[in-house]
């Protein structure tokens, strides 16, 4: 008898109703999403299971089938390459926000830069190494890459870099005093009591950061377009500014 | 000369033991497994640290426990050969005898392979050797450390009873010919009469006696200990002649002459002889037309009585006898202290010869 | 297909360098840590065992935090070595070296403590009857006795340092040419669109050498394994 209330609750209609939905997401908008996500499910029912990691991974993970509704890219290329292997819904295409590119320093290192040049930061560096996340395939390195070729320090610079698994692991670096400098995104440097931003990179000096979300071909249904809608909604919008992941 | 006085507790095990060897001897320390006698020797050897007391060797303190010496077994210049061998089976036998070798005129690899018969052995290895191969490497190989006090722990215990008559004369040998100090540790009685001069019996962890082979053998009170079976009067004897005619050889002791029949022996031979008590009956009167060769008159000195039907009656003949009778015989004959009869000696058993005869151990019955 | 670019050459002999390195300074620790956890009884044993099978246990990203927060410029080693001696190893294939040996370092104590545990103690105190002192009873009874369970294990922890990633690529990241093993080139190489070739050859060429790696360590083990 208790078996049975038990099995009725477990089949109720609300529950029935609810549903669930994946979404592969660039690892740096891990706190925009998770407010965003937190009050879709609230106001929705529904729920949202978001996970974070590099563009990259989460791209070929797709490619391969993974069981995602909707995936949001740090990086242009990437929806490129899945568009191109015909992984996802064209029409769907968003851009949901912008990022700017800064130099951090361990907070209080006292590191003041008047001009910023490449001469400056190899100064500045003292023989230790750059954080920065992996320019040959991590988004946010590859826009530093950009940067500092806008700067005509490239080739200088690019034999003093530790390259990271992704920009998190560039911001650790620098939060824990192991490298003496960082390129990371704004929003990571935003709010973070261990770093100081030295500079900010000027938006033309590299390719614009956007965070473009898409429907996965294959994947999806009611509940990912209704959270596709609430990502681009002006709500949206407010919480991603309110966390720096903008280009003003 | 070896002196040891030392105490040492292991759990709820008490080892407490004194007593001197003297020098150019073998010792035998003798008792039932679980006495304490390898944790004496390992004692000795400093492989074990005592609780309490003092090993002097030769006039150098080995161990003293209130001086905190305490001399590294590497240094003692102890040689040790133990029940297993230990041989070290990475080598073969020609480095494993090379070891320890220390340089010494006396003690020569040469002479040590002669001595022990280990040249057909020298290129082998451990696992190819069969157990008296093993324990004659052994010994060779402790030999070979020069060391001024040989430790023995039960050798031949893990070799064939044949075998062991082979090891034997080369044990006795390194006592005669290399006038070795030898501290031998066994649990067979028949070993420890072949071979010890001196022996200290250890029974649950103390020193039950100390003395002369001979002697201890002969104590009623010490029979228990040394093993029922096998007691009897040990005594030494000296060939004085040999009837080649009957096969008979005969050994002069201070109880008399004992006839014998065995292979030829030379006259001079010295000779260590067990009899049994249990090959001994007593007569009230001479015997006469009787088979037993050796009979001998004595005094009653001594009547143990133990809980069996038997007991063991000492007699003096000259030299300490013992007879094993029925109760019922003792109170049938009223053999008391103090009384004169004969003993019938129905089996001598000789069991050490000196190099200067034959190495056979007989046990002839009449 | 076939023809191994520069990257890839410079990422295979960096990876037989770092845990060539790995091992070697590993060896003499190993070989203590396995003496005393055999050998010796005390308080603390079980906690000791504990501690250097961590290793085995815990995610390699938390070992090369932890590796990153002691050796780093900031950590208290990093910081003496540097002052010191002038020494780093954060971000460089000393460090790389580091995470592999340290990564490595359980499977060699297990190795060689199970040959220790295999080498009769009477013996050695047969030696010192001999009149062998400690070092000598060491190196000539215990050392050639547990040889071959030093080199099985050594062998192992080789082929376990070349696989060796996420302690890696946490504590020194991936810099090409100076940290960027195998494993991590393999990983770049994933990572890149139209990296598949590289991947693949690279994946093909880790697992032939830790195959033939581990297939040494037990025909050794087996061959030189207990005698007498």
């Amino acid at each position: 008898m208790a078996l049975a209330i038990l099995l009725l609750t477990w089949l109720a209609p609300t529950a029935a109703r609810a549903e669930r939905v994946l979404v592969f997401a660039a690892a740096s908008l891990n706190a925009p999403l998770a407010e965003i996500a937190r009050a879709h499910e609230r106001k929705t029912g529904n729920r949202v299971r978001i996970s974070f990691a590099a563009s990259s991974g989460l791209a070929r993970q797709i490619d391969n089938g993974a069981p995602a509704d909707l995936y949001v890219s740090a990086n242009m290329v990437w929806i490129n390459w899945l568009q191109a292997r015909g992984k996802i819904i064209v029409a769907s295409k968003s851009t949901l926000a912008g990022n700017r590119l800064v130099m951090i320093a361990p907070k209080g290192s006292a590191t003041a830069m008047d001009n910023f040049s490449g001469s400056a930061v190899m100064r500045l560096l003292k023989g230790q190494r750059l954080a920065i996340a992996d320019p040959g395939h991590v988004p946010a390195g590859i826009y530093a890459r950009q940067a500092l070729s806008a700067l005509g320090s490239w080739r200088l610079i690019s034999k003093h870099l530790a390259p990271s698994v992704n920009v998190r692991a560039a911001l650790a670096l620098v939060e824990r005093g192991a490298a003496p400098l960082g390129i990371v995104y704004a929003s990571d440097a935003f709010n973070n009591e261990a770093v100081d931003v030295i500079h900010r990179f000027a938006s033309a000096s590299h390719m614009p950061i956007q965070y473009i979300a898409a429907a996965v071909a294959g994947n999806g249904g009611r509940a990912a377009d209704d959270f596709l809608s609430e990502l681009t909604n002006g709500r949206s919008k407010q919480v991603f500014k309110k966390y720096h992941f903008s280009r003003d | 000369m070896l002196q040891l006085d030392i105490r040492h507790r292991t759990g709820a095990f008490m080892l407490d033991a004194e007593f001197e060897t003297p020098s150019g001897t073998i010792t035998a320390i003798f008792g039932q497994s679980g006495a304490g006698k390898t944790t004496l020797i390992n004692m000795i050897a400093g492989l074990i640290k005592p609780s309490d007391g003092t090993i002097v060797s030769d006039g150098h303190t080995l161990f003293h426990s209130e001086k905190s010496i305490n001399v590294a077994p590497e240094r003692r210049r102890i040689g040790y050969v133990f029940q297993e061998g230990r041989l070290f089976p990475h080598m073969d036998v020609r480095r494993n005898l090379g070891y320890g070798h220390r340089q010494n005129a006396v003690l020569g690899f040469a002479q040590i392979v002669d001595l022990l018969d280990l040249g057909a052995l020298l290129e082998r290895r451990p696992a190819t050797l069969s157990g008296g191969e093993r324990q004659r490497v052994a010994i060779g190989r402790a030999l070979l450390s020069n060391p001024n006090l040989l430790l023995m722990d039960e050798p031949l215990a893990s070799i064939d009873v044949q075998r062991r008559s082979e090891i034997l004369p080369f044990i006795e040998r390194l006592r005669d010919e290399l006038g070795m100090t030898i501290v031998y540790v066994s649990h067979a009685v028949e070993e420890v009469i072949r071979l010890a001069d001196t022996m200290v019996i250890l029974s649950g962890g103390q020193v039950a006696a100390t003395g002369g082979v001979e002697e201890l053998m002969s104590r009623l009170d010490l029979f228990p200990l040394t093993g029922r079976f096998e007691a009897g009067a040990v005594l030494a004897a000296t060939c004085q002649g040999y009837d080649t005619e009957y096969g008979l050889a005969e050994l002069s002791f201070a109880g008399g002459t004992l006839r014998v029949a065995g292979p030829e022996m030379d006259i001079g031979v010295q000779v260590r002889v067990h009899i049994r008590a249990r090959d001994v009956s007593l007569m009230l009167g001479r015997p006469e037309m009787t088979s037993v060769l050796n009979v001998f008159e004595g005094t009653v000195v001594e009547i143990a009585e133990t809980d069996s039907p038997q007991v063991d009656v000492r007699l003096d003949i000259g030299s300490p006898l013992i007879a094993r009778i029925t109760k019922k015989s003792m109170h049938d004959l009223n053999i008391r202290i103090g009384v004169t009869l004969h003993a019938l000696v129905k089996a001598v058993a000789i069991d050490r010869r000196s190099l200067k005869g034959s190495t056979a151990s007989t046990s002839p019955r009449d | 297909m076939w023809a191994l670019s520069a990257i890839e050459t410079e990422a295979i002999g960096l990876s037989l360098k770092v845990a060539f390195w790995a091992v070697l300074v590993s060896l003499p620790l190993g070989v203590f840590a396995a003496w005393v956890l055999a050998r010796r009884r005390f308080y603390g044993h079980a906690l000791l065992n504990g501690i250097i099978h961590l290793p085995l246990v815990l995610p390699p990203v938390v070992l090369g935090y932890l590796l990153l927060v002691l050796l780093g410029r900031q950590g208290p080693l990093g910081a003496l070595l540097f002052d010191t001696f002038g020494i780093t190893v954060a971000f460089t294939w000393k460090g790389a070296a580091i995470a592999s040996g340290v990564m490595a370092f359980p499977l060699l104590v297990r190795a060689i403590r199970l040959s220790y545990e295999n080498v009769d103690e009477r013996l050695e105190a047969a030696a010192r009857t001999l009149g062998a002192g400690r070092i000598k009873v060491f190196r000539t009874i215990t050392l050639p006795l547990i040889a071959p369970g030093i080199l099985a294990g050594a062998i192992l922890a080789f082929a376990r340092s070349l696989g060796e990633f996420g302690a890696t690529i946490t504590f020194v990241s991936n810099i090409p040419g100076e940290t960027r093993t195998l494993p991590l080139a393999i990983f770049s190489a994933v990572q890149s669109p139209g990296g598949e070739d590289a991947a693949i050859r690279l994946v093909v060429i880790s697992a032939a050498i830790a195959l033939a790696a581990l297939i040494a360590s037990e025909f050794l083990a087996r061959r030189l394994g207990p005698k007498g």
